[in-house]
């Protein structure tokens, strides 16, 4: 069924159908496959198919490659993320990139790589020690205070008590500060004491007060004073606010309690001595090796900063090689190994006229690569069914996406995208009819394609993405759109008559009767458009409501039509006569007969002026056909003429249900009767490959199965032909609300604040205006209009002829897009 | 009689704008024919809503009945 080739009937026409493509099949000798494979996907134009799916990617044959490539990537990833720490940029690379060697890449990324992480952890280290550093020397000075102060108190106390001690002999002189420990009288009482200092962070402080307390059942004493700033711990490397304590404990087990509950807090612990001399020199110290630390680390950064700067210049070029490669070895294990285990056997689809390009592609790999034996080009005849290849330029790619969106095309049918490509913006421009807000759409699309290039390069957000991408199709829609409104007279919904004076006046010269019975008709008919003069009036809605009712019915009809005569050429090009005649004739004449014939009572009743209910003709054409017409008689033998028409909209329904079945089934059996035995294999083989996926022999034939198809088929139709034509009043409901909206926000908002005679309240007037009317009509409506003329696309236009099941052609191909970081 | 001429003055421009098309981008048989398509498309579609709007226009069976508050 599908290999029939067809278009003898109609020149060819780009973008109608899709490109012819072929299965070829690729020879090539080991040495040069790399080389062949690497031309080809600066090509673009071969999809390969994948000979060795049954394999894991465990088991092909360059998995050991894939691996490699994957551990640069990992190394690339990894320098990428140090460089966005450290602040580094990437440059743009300027090389050529096929100067570098994969080789070379590995060897240099994988020492980098040794010494950034070597550079690191000497980093952390020092920066470590700088830590624990500035924390000791915070103790030394806390600690320090602590002393000095109760050094300070014991000695005033001391000085008091001796000199009450001439006055009172024997007062305890166990009052005595502990620190003066050489001045214990008691011998017997005389105890060791020592003392731990150290930080301890301050959410624990009050804990670890207590838990000292009880451990030690109270025997222990401990001050802590709280750090101002916050300090950074040297083991998590983040600030954290930290108390300065010191405990006195009295003998060795209190001392190894004290410890362990020190470490169980993550209290850091520094030596201290009591001496004051030794105080001293120890801040001293410690200061001079903050500084020492502090030149070490900067020199260390700086180091580090020079060695990312490096790598920053080659990152690009090293990147896409690496990525480059690994497409290139995925595609390789596509490749089937030959028996003989000395050359690689590749099959894709590529478009036919791209014979000579790969052709000449292959040659130029087996000279590049020196290899004796050039590679084989040859074209398989399959019955797969190909992948569809449209070639569309910036302009039309995004209508063919639109399109693809709802279902990739067939291959070789027609492809709906040729007139959707001015009969979406037109349907969009119906519904949308307002001259101002088109040049408002036009000039921010003119913007968007003035800045072209720059914008291309750079990364938008998603929203701006889709803008971009659909840039000409808005540019379209907005010329359109200034069209319609010029035929609707709208600008901002304010009338203007551009074109001719208004056709209709008072009846006379009071105008008395202006507001009860109406204007008359005076003048020729307002030359191009809609009348200015209907705006604003009693009778605009009923008359306006009439007009774009009938005028989506016409539309549509005329839009279902085109869609009905797509079919004919798809009949057409893929030969098949039975879809001709029992398919497209019964269709057109369903459709005509009863909406066609609706259009042309809608045209006659215009053009004669006639006071027919349309309504009541179609209505009672169904139920009552041999009634006398009456005052809805529109033309003479308007009666024979509808009963004609029903009754040929009655005959084509079982013309379209029952003969193409039973004719299926005939030419089903005349193609398969004088062959009972399956056909031999029609592709030529000259090595043992197996052409995969050839679905040869007869194809199962369910009579049942095509009959109830037929069935859903005709039934969509008919009933389809009802719901279309009512779906497509949307043109006229959507533009409607437009206008509506429009007029409201003109005469409620800036004829209102007009009114006031107020400076402050017109300009805020004006902004809510503006907003209201980007916000609303030219986001919101523009949104809302662009989605309705999908569907009427999508659905009603395409339903009548479009099968959309095919896949799309996806050739192997270097560009990458930004976001494909495996 | 305006509706004949306004029909030819839309056949006019149709034409010119199919020649225009065809002089300033001239890319090989099948590209033309397709251009030449969209051209006519585009044509025939604002034609049609012009007429529709003007026909409905000639003989009308409403008239402006002007709102009180003017």
């Amino acid at each position: 069924m599908g290999e029939s080739r067809g278009g003898g009937c109609c020149p060819p026409m780009d973008l109608m159908r899709s490109e012819t493509m072929q299965l070829v099949q690729l020879i090539v000798p080991m040495e040069s496959a790399h080389l062949t494979v690497s031309y080809l996907g600066d090509l673009g134009l071969v999809q390969f198919k994948d000979l060795n799916s049954e394999k894991s990617p465990f088991q092909r044959t360059y998995a050991a490659q894939i691996k490699r490539c994957g551990e640069m990537a990992r190394k690339i990833r990894f320098f990428k993320d140090q460089m966005s720490k450290a602040g580094v940029l990437p440059k743009e690379s300027l090389e050529k990139e096929s100067d570098i060697d994969l080789d070379d890449v590995e060897v240099k990324l994988g020492e980098l790589e040794a010494e950034l992480v070597e550079i690191n952890a000497n980093n952390d280290k020092l920066q470590r020690s700088y830590n624990e550093l500035m924390e000791y020397k915070l103790v030394l000075q806390k600690a320090g205070e602590f002393f000095s102060s109760a050094h300070r108190s014991a000695t005033a106390q001391q000085r008091e008590i001796e000199s009450e001690d001439s006055q009172q002999a024997g007062d305890d002189l166990l009052e005595s500060p502990l620190l003066q420990e050489e001045k214990s009288i008691d011998s017997s009482k005389q105890v060791k004491l020592g003392f731990l200092t150290g930080l301890v962070p301050r959410e624990k402080s009050m804990v670890f007060e207590r838990i000292l307390f009880r451990a030690t059942r109270g025997n222990i004493f401990i001050r802590q004073t709280v750090i101002e700033e916050p300090v950074i711990d040297p083991s998590s490397g983040e600030k954290a606010e930290k108390n300065v304590f010191v405990v006195f404990y009295s003998g060795e087990r209190a001392k190894s309690k004290i410890l362990k509950i020190c470490e169980a807090f993550g209290a850091n612990r520094y030596p201290f001595s009591e001496d004051l001399g030794k105080q001293a020199q120890m801040i001293t110290e410690v200061s001079g090796r903050i500084s020492e630390l502090k030149t070490t680390i900067d020199a260390g950064l700086g180091h580090r900063d020079i060695l990312l700067q490096t790598i920053g210049d080659k990152f690009e070029l090293w990147n896409h090689k690496v990525r480059k490669e690994k497409a290139i070895y995925h595609t390789l294990n596509m490749l089937s190994l030959d028996v003989t285990k000395k050359c690689l056997v590749a099959e894709g689809w590529s478009p036919v006229f791209a014979s000579n390009e790969i052709q000449d592609a292959l040659q130029r790999a087996a000279v590049d690569s020196n290899s004796q034996v050039g590679s084989i080009f040859q074209v398989l005849r399959t019955k797969e069914s190909p992948p569809t290849y449209f070639r569309t330029n910036k302009f039309t790619s995004a209508i063919q996406e639109i399109v693809d969106a709802y279902g990739v095309a067939k291959y070789q049918e027609a492809n709906p995208g040729v007139f959707t490509i001015v009969t979406f913006p037109f349907l969009f421009a119906v519904m949308f009819g307002d001259w101002g807000h088109g040049i408002c759409i036009l000039l921010a699309t003119m913007y968007l394609i003035l800045r072209e290039k720059k914008l291309s390069s750079q990364k938008l957000g998603d929203i701006m993405e889709m803008a971009f991408g659909g840039r000409y199709v808005i540019l379209m829609m907005s010329l359109f759109s200034i069209y319609t409104g010029l035929i609707y007279n709208e600008f901002f919904s304010i009338p203007y008559p551009l074109f001719a004076p208004s056709a209709y006046d008072c009846r006379d010269a009071s105008c008395s009767e202006a507001t009860t019975i109406g204007l008359i008709k005076v003048r020729d008919t307002y030359p191009f458009g809609l009348d200015p003069v209907w705006h604003g009036t009693r009778s605009e809605l009923p008359f306006l409501n009439s007009l774009k009712m009938k005028m989506s019915i016409l539309l549509g009809v005329s839009q279902m039509n085109l869609g009905i005569i797509m079919s004919y050429f798809n009949a057409r090009f893929f030969k098949s006569s039975v879809n001709i005649w029992f398919q497209f004739i019964p269709q057109m004449i369903f459709l005509n007969s009863l909406f066609g014939y609706l259009s042309v009572l809608i045209i006659i009743k215009w053009c004669t002026g006639s006071q027919a209910d349309l309504y009541h003709v179609m209505i009672y054409m169904f139920l009552s056909p041999t009634d006398e017409l009456g005052e809805n008689q529109l033309f003479p033998h308007q009666k024979t003429v509808q009963l004609v028409l029903l009754f040929l909209a009655l005959v084509s329904v079982p013309c379209m249900l029952l003969p193409k079945p039973f004719i299926l089934k005939k030419q089903h059996e005349a193609r398969h009767q004088g062959q009972s035995y399956a056909p031999l294999d029609e592709t030529d083989e000259s090595l043992h490959v197996e052409t995969t996926g050839g679905s040869h022999g007869h194809e199962e034939f369910e009579f049942s199965e095509i009959f109830v198809h037929q069935l859903i088929h005709t039934i969509e139709f008919v009933l389809g032909a009802v719901s279309n034509t009512a779906s497509y009043l949307r043109l006229w409901a959507l533009s409607l609300a437009h206008s509506e909206l429009s007029s409201v926000f003109y005469e409620k908002v800036l004829l209102l604040a007009w009114g006031y005679n107020n400076v402050l309240i017109l300009i805020l007037g004006i902004m809510v205006f503006i907003f209201a009317t980007v916000g609303v009509l030219l986001v919101m409506e523009t949104l809302s209009a662009f989605l309705h003329a999908l569907r009427l696309h999508w659905v009603e236009f395409q339903n009548k002829f479009y099968e959309g099941d095919g896949y799309k052609f996806a050739p192997f191909t270097f560009i990458f897009t930004a976001n494909e970081d495996e | 009689m305006g509706f004949l001429i306004t029909t030819l003055i839309f056949l006019v421009v149709g034409i010119i704008a199919s020649l225009c098309v065809r002089i300033c981008c001239n890319r090989g048989p099948s590209t033309n024919l397709l251009h030449l398509t969209l051209v006519i498309t585009a044509t025939i579609c604002c034609w049609m809503m012009w007429a529709i709007v003007y026909i409905a226009q000639v003989n009308p069976l409403i008239v402006p009945i002007l709102s009180e508050t003017e």
